[in-house]
């Protein structure tokens, strides 16, 4: 058993290691999280629309589109060495492996969405008051599951001949419940109602994230086989 | 050779009498059944319709079904059937998409609405879209087998998120009218219809599958003898 | 196809690597098409092939990188299997990709490689092989500042880290200088010490006879020829090889 989180801590720490080392996967979702929210405030129509009113949607798709250009490359880090191949052939186990790039990926995207969302609040002039707790509950949640099914699919397409042009279409569908749940919520908290309101969601959201991590963690093996 | 002839032989003889059975059923929808209350002729489209998408659903289940299996045995076989019931699947999707909206329109004025049912349709659409796109990229076409066959039992895990996640913002914005009968609730001749077009859709998804695996089969044994020539 | 040879049978020692009737497809082509091997503790087999022969897919299964269309491989009489893979404890595959990552250092790769084989006494063992591949001094540099050389000494480290006695070597001396082939050369002769397996392909006719003690050459998939390095020298066996290759093709 301790094996096991040996290895997968090894693949956690040295994902985020190389991460720190080159920086280039955080530093493209950052940039493009802010760069994001600007164009978003100005393509809003400020005498038609309140940015309070639309802020919550628009948080979770830059979620989307940041975490897409981070996640899609999560095994392009293996490719250059053949050290994908290096991992296949010790015994760790193909679950572990998953799990660890997808934990991983989650310490990016979170840091990422907090970002995002303190972004969001500074450009839309946002007022979280006592929801902050929850709403970074919420976007941990998303995060979560958006990334247990984006480390799948990007070991999916990365094994196409389309790449990472085909991990939006796989993945996109899959989504919804996120967006729904997230967005729906986040939209919720930031009206200032009570978590009470939102709990059920946030609950499915929460169910959402654990399906597709025990998902991903089984399918990945046939995924990964030679 | 000869089991092979005999599913082509089932195949078509399930096709042709699933269109007629379409025959009947439209016979039965615009002439025979009673007119719904509140939407009058224009609702009669919902007998076909509906048992289109319940046959789509069906067949991406069995799908996602016969894939984890593959996954699991390794048979050939299973592969085959998952790709023709997808197949099968997307044709309905297919047309459901193109005839939804026209309907809509006659019906309630507007091209599109988020109604259930033709929202599951249309996702279920693109995951069949990325099961066939996996398939085809690959170099090594077992992996494609395999990446499709993961995608199918993915999309299947998280169909049940999906369509709770779509009725829960359905409730929050109110809709145009949608088609109400829909449960236990529905008049005599309504019902009947409507499971006369279950069925009829069931038997032609099954004539084109059987068509379909034959022609899958035959097409697995050339390839082999192909190979097997080589040597 | 015909063996000129019969395999030298290894009864004695007891089977430790064995394939029967490996196949490897790629869909229509056909990569491996049907290999049967026996090796006992302490043999050292070479293959040798022109490109396309399939030995690194024959490699692949050896070393449970890929699944075999057909056939199976045993390790010590037991096949291997893709869900339990304690087995992997037991091999080290080097390839002429290292499968290092280049921002890390070479004492953060083995490290790495380290835990995920789950090795007690990690700091030590680094530090001698790093020693024994004479890049003790490069431990704290990154992997993308080493030369080619120095990568694939990195490279021998990180395979023979778990001390496999089944050691599978697909292309060893391709892209090395003199001093880093001769350093490879060390290392495998030390390998060869009667206890391990080694399996190695490549193009070196010298190298690659110089203390096997079999030898074999594959074409189009199959083992066309089979024998023993002792019953010929280098010239004779480029004649041999060209002789089997030019009849195959």
């Amino acid at each position: 058993m301790s094996t096991y989180f040996r290895q997968l801590g090894a693949i956690v720490a040295k994902d985020l290691l190389l991460e720190l080392r080159s920086r280039d996967r955080i530093s493209s979702m950052g940039a493009f999280a802010v760069l994001a929210a600007v164009l978003f405030h100005f393509s809003l129509d400020t005498s038609t629309t309140r940015p309070q009113d639309v802020a919550a949607g628009l948080i979770w798709m830059t979620l989307i589109f940041g975490g897409l250009l981070g996640v899609g490359r999560t095994f392009h880090i293996e490719s250059q060495d053949g050290a994908m191949q290096g991992i296949l052939t010790s015994p760790a186990h193909k679950d572990a492996v998953f799990l660890g790039k997808t934990l991983a990926n989650f310490a990016l995207l979170f840091v990422v969405s907090l970002l995002v969302l303190g972004v969001f609040t500074l450009f839309f002039r946002l007022e979280l008051g006592a929801n902050v707790g929850w709403l970074v509950l919420v976007l941990g949640l998303g995060s979560l599951g958006f990334v247990a099914l984006g480390t799948l699919f990007a070991a999916v397409s990365s094994g196409t001949s389309m790449g990472e042009t085909l991990l939006p279409i796989l993945v996109f569908p899959l989504l919804v419940p996120m967006v729904v749940y997230g967005a729906g919520t986040t939209g919720r908290l930031i009206a200032a109602r009570p978590f009470s309101e939102v709990e059920g969601n946030v609950k499915l959201l929460g169910a959402f994230a654990l399906a597709a991590l025990a998902a991903g963690a089984v399918l990945f093996r046939y995924v990964v086989e030679e | 050779m000869v089991r092979i002839a005999g599913l082509r032989r089932g195949g078509i003889v399930l096709t042709l009498l699933g269109l007629a059975g379409l025959i009947g059923l439209y016979w039965m929808s615009f002439f025979w059944v009673s007119t719904e209350l509140t939407q009058g002729i224009v609702q009669r489209i919902f007998y076909v319709h509906v048992p289109a998408a319940w046959t789509t659903f069906l067949a991406f289940g069995f799908c996602a079904l016969t894939s984890g299996v593959y996954l699991w045995l390794r048979d050939e076989r299973l592969d085959r059937a998952a790709l023709c019931a997808a197949e099968g699947g997307l044709v309905f999707a297919t047309i459901m998409l193109t005839t939804g909206p026209l309907w809509a329109r006659i019906a309630w004025g507007t091209y599109w609405t988020w109604e259930p049912r033709l929202t599951m349709t249309l996702l279920l659409w693109f995951i069949y879209l990325g099961y066939f796109m996996v398939r085809s990229s690959t170099e090594d076409p077992e992996r494609g087998k395999r990446f499709a066959a993961v995608v199918a039992i993915i999309g299947a895990i998280q169909i049940p998120f999906i369509h709770l996640s779509v009725l829960w913002f359905r409730s929050l914005h109110p809709q145009p009218v949608v088609v109400r009968p829909d449960g236990p609730s529905l008049p005599g001749d309504m019902l009947t219809t409507l499971l006369t077009g279950a069925a009829v859709f069931l038997v032609l998804f099954m004539g084109l599958f059987l068509f379909r695996y034959a022609l899958e089969t035959l097409r697995a044994e050339a390839d082999r003898r192909a190979r097997t020539s080589t040597i | 196809m015909p063996e000129t040879v019969p395999a030298a049978s290894s009864v004695e020692s007891g089977v430790v690597l064995e394939a029967r009737g490996l196949v490897r497809e790629y869909g229509p082509v056909v990569a491996v098409a049907g290999i049967d091997l026996s090796l006992a503790e302490g043999d050292s087999l070479t293959i040798f092939g022109p490109n396309g022969a399939g030995k690194s897919s024959l490699l692949g299964m050896l070393g449970g990188a890929m699944r075999p269309t057909r056939g199976a491989v045993l390790i010590r009489g037991q096949e291997i299997s893709f869900s339990d893979p304690r087995w992997r404890h037991r091999v080290g595959i080097l390839s002429h990709q290292g499968f290092l990552y280049d921002r890390l250092t070479a004492e953060e790769n083995l490290r790495f490689y380290g835990r995920l084989f789950d090795l007690p006494g990690l700091s030590e063992r680094i530090g001698e092989r790093l020693e024994r591949v004479g890049l003790a001094e490069r431990r704290t540099v990154q992997v993308r500042h080493l030369s080619h050389g120095m990568r694939q000494r990195l490279g021998l480290a990180r395979a023979l880290l778990h001390d496999p006695d089944i050691v599978l070597l697909d292309e060893p001396y391709t892209g090395l200088d003199p001093s880093a082939a001769a350093m490879l050369r060390d290392v495998l002769a030390e390998l060869r010490d009667g206890k391990r397996t080694v399996v190695m392909v490549t193009h070196n006719l010298k190298e690659g006879l110089e203390s096997a003690t079999h030898v074999a050459i594959q074409v189009a998939g199959r083992l066309a020829w089979r024998g023993s390095p002792s019953e010929l020298d280098s010239a004779d066996f480029g004649r041999q090889y060209h002789a089997v290759v030019e009849g195959e093709a």
